[in-house]
């Protein structure tokens, strides 16, 4: 079942009631397609309001405005029970007084007129999934008996039992020790995969993301700032915000500028990018970009080298960083290039990603133009929209005291904004006409 | 050193608290339990020197008593009935008031307004909208009173509830309807606190669960809230062992209708009868009533452990 | 384990989902859920609604009796709003044999002098169970607490025989001093009290402060609330008690408020009926006081009373 989500909007009222303008936009014309069958990952930051998206799938909580499909059913009004969801609380939420078995059995017994299963049939169901997640063995205990792991499966396993057309995840693993998270987020995706139930989960956690989805849409205040596969968004942010969300260890972050067809950091003329315009930008270049020569041109100074076996983690640092180091990871036979405490790295073009400093998107320079239009060609012939957010963003880090966030919301501080909608296009990557665009300059009103 | 000081000086907080504890508490414990023991034991004859017997002639004298029998009775009755009925009607409030927005906290008010009021007054307003004024057996009464007023307007036939010749069970109703009233309150907050503590998500899951809001309330919110239904059941079977002002409330002391007095006297009635005339009888009155009440709340306490969830 | 695994997901467990339901099902379960929805809050607002009558009903009789004549009161059939306000109702309750001013002045000198003694007492013995180290605290405690299950009647008939004893019958002191230590409160302020980090006591006892300053300033500030709940429960244990009073102090001088209420007979001397209106006006003027103690107090009396499940 494919899940197309149609301009969602969600604004918590004020809490203080003398402050109207106090209320909170929680998720921003958020407007996305899900292909059938996937998993997709939600990923931000808190306070990203994906929790709140996930709750609107699930019909918990109503979206002010927008329009939710299931298919080609229009669900909006529909309330939970009606939708065919399966949704995983992230702290499970397992009925304490029920066992394993009753707590499986539950949405079954529920079930009402033609739906209605026979006591066999419910149990052959349950067993079933049981087996399916591997709980089959603690069917008669409570769940305050079951470690964490567990108790998670038991939770799979009672969204799972309606054969749910969608399956909802809320931070599924963030309750998790370490080790059992990489376990589970395998079991995950499995489960996923042999059931083919198109599957949504909200996380955090952008290594969790990473591996286990299928797409994931990187959100942050409310709004998408990127879709796409795992591997292209990372080697494709469309923005600042994206660029320095993915990746672990995360992308060094340089300020230079553009001047006359070349890129410098500093002084130093570090990439040659003939048809971009004079400016300034910031520079992101993940760690894996830096090529350590012994006349590289980029200077930096080395600060620490961790040796990881095959590879060499850098740390040196660059006056120019907006970070208090540059970490690079090089392979270990190029370390003799090293003089003393100096590196010199030459750079890998398409590591390398140049931002606009005021509206923090993705300057496309050399390879990376025709990279990028195949990003989107390969999206498009997968049915997948690239989606993509640009300008500014409702309200940057607007930190308003946490005792007014919202109640539904224990997320975090979200976008404070009335009559500022930010501008969001959806590059179709098609042929047709862009859907019509406010001019520019309208944002600078705002 | 400084321990050693710290310690007289802890006894000398504790000095008035355990001095009044001493006398007004731990002595009567023992004192009870010895007058309860001598046959007849009469104070001021005990100053004067005479003995008397010892063993459980007092409890046999209190048992074989049909006036301790009826306030048994009663007071089983009265526990019995209002108890159950109290608590759900309270389970039901609590749910509605929590599952409201708007006027919620006015609700609430309102449904604590009876706890704060003096029960001994208030059943005086409900003797007098229950009490039929003037008449006699064979003439008409002047006025039947508000409730009987409500009631013919509804089509059904007065009934004579509390005034002299009104039957027992006629009594026994009022007598209900005021003590629910009376209890309710208590029972209400304390549910309804429990309610609040209930983790949201658990009901977010039985929505998605697709369980209808009766199914919600049985197999969610009555097991979730079992310990603060179990706490309100033990300390209203506890409570209604005790329950006597209620009564004199609405009957006065005579402890019944006009013509009728004791006929719905309770355990504590009886107590209180018999300590300035027989301090004896009392206290093997007050012990069966202990030992009663120590009975039902392990009762209680054993049930509500098996039915009560995690 | 991984053979398992294929075991299972070879079999396909789940079978295809159901059917979407068409467009026109799914507008009419929309605005079935949304009837529902209304219907259900209608009936909670009708449930509470018809409860809230019932439990102000009797409130609202007393207010209006109080104020009809009694020929009114009287009349075949009862009139919901007073035909005439007869305030003379409140003079005769006020003036009768009630003798309503004595009793308020028994009822507050007993409840003030009571709960400040009471207060004075609970404050210094939580004060030792939470902050001072003895020999057998905690199992005075226990002990203390223990005494909490035995119903009062126990006591109270010896108390009645000790009370004789010591002449105190028909005075102030036998309404006031057997019953000035409550375990459970000195239980809900020693809970108080441990709330406070002890780092706070020491520091006191490094600048030199002594424990009942350091009592008096940090301590029952801090534990105010509390300290309310209490005072409030208190007096209108004061207020509310019936049973002892009556038992040990039923004369003029001494007699509370509640005792002589329900002792009073309120007889209209012409036709020597009940004369319910001068009673519920008394009835009112005993209730007024702790209505008003509750609208300003609220949230501590429910505070304290949550805890405790005695009244008064």
């Amino acid at each position: 079942m494919k899940v197309v989500l149609e301009h969602l909007t969600k604004i918590f009222p004020s809490r203080n009631k003398k402050d109207k303008n106090a209320e909170v936009v929680a998720v921003n014309d958020f407007s996305l397609e899900i292909p059938d069958g996937k998993l997709i990952g939600l990923l931000g930051p808190s306070g990203c309001g994906k929790s709140t998206t996930l709750f609107m799938i699930s019909g918990l909580q109503e979206p002010t405005s927008g329009r939710i499909f299931f298919g080609e059913n229009d669900v909006t009004k529909l309330s939970p029970e009606n939708r065919g969801i399966g949704l995983v609380f992230q702290n499970y939420a397992l009925y304490p007084h029920m066992t394993v078995q009753q707590n499986i059995l539950f949405p079954l017994q529920n079930l009402k007129g033609e739906n209605r299963l026979s006591k066999e049939e419910m149990l052959e169901r349950a067993t079933k999934v049981a087996k399916l997640v591997q709980i089959d063995e603690f069917m008669d205990r409570k769940p305050s008996e079951l470690s964490g792991g567990q108790q998670q499966r038991v939770a799979i396993a009672r969204a799972l039992v309606k054969m749910p057309r969608v399956l909802l995840l809320d931070e599924p693993l963030s309750n998790l020790d370490a080790r059992l998270r990489l376990q589970t987020r395998e079991e995950i995706r499995r489960i996923q995969r042999d059931t083919q139930i198109t599957t949504i989960f909200v996380t955090h956690d952008q290594e969790e993301a990473m591996s286990i989805s299928d797409y994931i849409v990187v959100m942050k205040l409310g709004v998408i700032m990127q879709t796409g596969k795992p591997q292209w968004v990372y080697d494709d942010p469309a923005n600042l915000f994206v660029a320095k969300f993915l990746g672990s260890p995360p992308i060094n972050m340089l300020s230079g500028k553009v001047e006359g067809g070349a890129l410098y950091i500093g002084n130093e003329r570090v990439l040659e990018v003939p048809e971009l315009e004079d400016r300034e930008v910031y520079i992101g270049i993940r760690p894996e970009g830096f090529l350590l020569r012994a006349n590289g041109r980029l200077t930096c100074k080395v600060s620490g080298i961790d040796v990881m076996g095959r590879d060499i983690s850098v740390v040196s640092t660059n006056e120019n960083s907006l970070n208090p180091v540059v970490r690079s990871i090089i392979s270990a036979d190029e370390i003799g290039n090293a003089e003393g405490d100096t590196a010199r790295f030459d750079l890998k073009p398409h590591k390398v990603f140049l931002f606009d400093k005021e509206t923090e998107e993705r300057i496309y320079f050399g390879e990376q133009v025709a990279a990028h239009e195949k990003i989107i060609a390969q999206m498009k012939a997968e049915g997948q929209d690239y989606v993509t957010h640009e300008g500014p963003l409702p309200r940057e880090a607007d930190d308003r005291s946490s005792s007014e966030q919202p109640p539904e919301e224990k997320k975090g501080i979200l976008a404070k904004l009335k009559g500022l909608l930010p501008k969001k296009r959806e590059k179709a990557a098609d042929e047709q006409p862009e859907p019509v665009e406010q001019p520019e300059g309208q944002d600078d009103k705002e | 050193m400084d321990k050693k000081k710290n310690q007289w000086k802890a006894w000398l907080y504790l000095l008035p608290a355990i001095v009044l504890l001493l006398v007004f508490t731990v002595w009567p414990i023992f004192n009870t339990i010895r007058m309860s023991l001598l046959k007849d034991y009469d104070d001021l004859a005990a100053i004067g020197g005479a003995t008397f017997e010892f063993g459980f002639a007092n409890f046999a004298k209190v048992i074989s008593y049909r006036g301790f029998l009826t306030c048994l009775g009663n007071t089983v009755l009265l526990t019995v009935i209002t108890v159950p009925i109290s608590t759900m009607l309270a389970l039901l409030i609590a749910v509605a008031l929590n599952s409201i927005k708007w006027l919620s906290k006015i609700f609430q008010t309102i449904f604590f307004l009876p706890y704060v009021t003096n029960s001994i007054a208030i059943g005086m307003v409900f003797m007098a909208m229950f009490s039929m004024i003037g008449g006699g057996p064979t003439t008409e009464p002047v006025s039947i009173g508000i409730i009987n007023t409500i009631i013919e307007a509804c089509g059904g036939t007065r009934i004579n509830w509390v005034n002299a010749g009104s039957d027992y069970w006629s009594n026994m109703f009022v007598l209900i309807i005021y003590i629910v009233w009376n209890a309710l309150p208590f029972k209400i907050l304390v549910l309804l606190g429990g309610l609040q503590g209930v983790n949201k998500q658990y009901y977010d899951a039985a929505k998605v669960d697709g369980a209808s809001r009766l199914r919600t309330f049985w197999r969610v919110t009555v097991p979730l809230l079992s310990p603060m239904i179990a706490y309100v059941v033990i300390t209203g079977f506890i409570g209604g062992f005790k329950e006597y002002s209620s009564i004199v409330g609405i009957f006065g002391e005579s402890m019944g209708p006009v013509g009728n007095p004791g006929s719905l006297n309770t355990m504590v009635g009886f107590i209180y009868d018999a300590i300035t005339n027989n301090p004896g009888r009392a206290s093997a009155a007050a012990l069966i009533l202990f030992a009663i009440i120590f009975a039902v709340t392990m009762v209680n306490l054993y049930v509500s452990k098996k039915r009560v969830h995690y | 384990m991984t053979e398992n695994i294929n075991a299972v997901s070879d079999e396909q467990i789940l079978p295809a989902p159901p059917k979407g339901m068409k467009e026109r099902d799914i507008r009419k379960v929309s605005k079935k859920q949304t009837v529902l929805k209304v219907l259900a809050q209608i009936g909670l607002y009708v449930f509470l609604t018809v409860i809230a009558i019932a439990v102000l009903f009797p409130f609202y009789w007393m207010l209006i009796s109080s104020l009809k004549t009694l020929n009114e009161y009287n009349a075949t059939v009862p009139t919901l709003w007073p035909q005439e306000f007869l305030w003379a109702n409140y003079v005769t309750a006020f003036t009768g044999e009630l003798e309503l001013g004595q009793l308020f002045l028994n009822t507050v000198i007993v409840g003030v002098v009571s709960t400040i003694l009471s207060l004075v007492v609970t404050v210094l013995s939580a004060y030792a169970f939470a902050r001072l180290e003895f020999k057998g605290k905690n199992a005075l405690f226990a002990a203390l607490l223990a005494t909490m299950m035995i119903p009062g009647e126990l006591f109270t008939i010896t108390n009645y025989v000790t009370v004789s004893a010591f002449g105190w019958l028909h005075t102030y002191t036998v309404l006031i001093v057997p019953f000035l230590v409550s375990v459970f409160y000195i239980y809900l302020l020693r809970q108080n009290f441990l709330q406070i980090p002890n780092e706070l006591y020491l520091a006191a006892k490094v600048d030199g402060t002594s424990d009942l300053k350091y009592l008096w300033r940090v301590m029952i500030p801090l534990s105010a609330p509390t300290l309310v709940s209490i005072t409030i429960l208190k007096m209108m244990g004061a207020w509310n008690s019936y049973i002892w009073p009556r038992l040990v102090a039923n004369d003029t001088m001494h007699r509370l408020v509640t005792v002589g209420l329900r002792g009073a007979a309120f007889v209209d001397e012409a036709t020597g009926m009940t004369n319910f209106p001068a009673q519920m006006a008394a009835v009112v003027i005993v209730t007024i006081p702790l209505l008003l103690v509750f609208i300003f107090f609220r949230k501590y009396i429910m505070r304290g009373v949550s805890r405790s499940g005695i009244k008064g």
